[in-house]
């Protein structure tokens, strides 16, 4: 019986060369994945500035740490561990500093523009509508636990698949489906104050 | 009336469209490679071994010290039975408080005239006998 041959990497090439010193296929692949990293990090952390310095421990961390890749997973998945790791870890120590849950902590965030899509600008009257629903998500989101607010990051906004997702945070494809169960319940409920208000 | 699965998805994936501002990448890659030249001149000489071992010290998870406090505890454990101990020397019942102590009778003293001092058994000061 012949075992299924994983797809090459897509990254190989700019990978090698990033081990091997060229800092320009390193940026090449800051720049390639950097959008989607901090789309991770901002909704988990909802700051800014705790969004950029994660990113610059994310990528520095992934730089020196490259020697040490060997290619089991793709670089997208492996980097996407890092990345997921050290945010949780951020978050954690965020709380027992602060001995305040993150959601009292960033509640201006809520407010943030950033997080509020600006690509619907047709209708001004559908747009507050929506600006006040994103906001109303936003602040629901901030109420979910980190692993629920993780997966619906992953999958809703980023798009991800089941499968990438229980790669990246090493758990089975069952579990990912029921957290998302689970968080869509949450932020239905939290939602529909609003919602009925205006649909 | 509460969002359906399908409207709530579709609220959530307008944040896809969500970037950081204009020119953002650029500065970031600036600032990066600023960080790691520093980086770099902080991990030479000493302090940079300083450095790497306090860093080392710092990634160690709160799990990675539960393990190795439950091993050096199995290890002391483990030497506590198996290296030899020295032999124990038992204790005699201490004796009780009221205890007395009955003293022997003493020997006579032996008597002077018991003893030969005739000048057959003395010798004399400076004599040898060849």
């Amino acid at each position: 019986m012949f075992r299924q041959s994983r797809p090459p990497d897509p990254d190989q090439d700019l990978v090698t060369r990033a081990r091997e010193g060229d800092t320009r296929a390193f940026d090449a692949l800051i720049l390639k994945y950097g959008d989607k990293l901090y789309g991770l990090v901002y909704h988990m952390t909802s700051h800014k500035e705790d969004t950029h310095d994660l990113l610059q421990e994310i990528f520095a961390r992934a730089y020196q740490s490259l020697k040490n890749f060997r290619g089991n997973s793709t670089f997208y998945t492996w980097i996407y561990q890092i990345a997921v790791n050290l945010t949780l870890n951020f978050l954690k120590k965020k709380k027992r500093r602060s001995g305040l849950s993150l959601n009292e902590l960033d509640a201006a965030a809520h407010q943030d523009p950033a997080l509020i899509d600006s690509t619907h600008e047709a209708n001004p009257e559908q747009q507050t509508h929506l600006n006040e629903l994103q906001v109303k998500l936003n602040e629901a989101m901030q109420k979910l636990s980190e692993p629920h607010r993780m997966v619906v990051t992953m999958f809703d906004i980023q798009g991800m698949s089941h499968g990438e997702i229980a790669k990246v945070l090493k758990t089975s494809e069952g579990t990912i489906r029921s957290r998302l169960h689970y968080a869509h319940l949450q932020l239905q409920s939290a939602l529909q104050e609003t919602w009925n208000e205006r649909f | 009336m509460k969002p359906s699965i399908e409207q709530l998805e579709s609220l959530l994936a307008l944040k896809r469209y969500e970037r950081p501002e204009e020119g953002y990448w650029q500065d970031f890659l600036g600032e990066f490679h600023h960080r790691q030249r520093q980086q770099a001149v902080a991990n030479t000489g000493i302090a940079g071994l300083w450095n790497r071992v306090t860093s080392w010290f710092a990634d160690v998870r709160p799990s990675g010290w539960a393990y190795g406090a439950g091993l050096a505890y199995a290890t002391a454990t483990i030497a506590l039975f198996v290296i030899p101990r020295g032999t124990e020397v038992e204790n005699q019942p201490a004796a009780p408080v009221n205890y007395q102590v009955v003293p022997s009778p003493a020997e006579p003293v032996e008597q002077l005239e018991q003893l030969d001092l005739s000048p057959e058994t003395q010798g004399s000061v400076g004599e040898q006998v060849f």
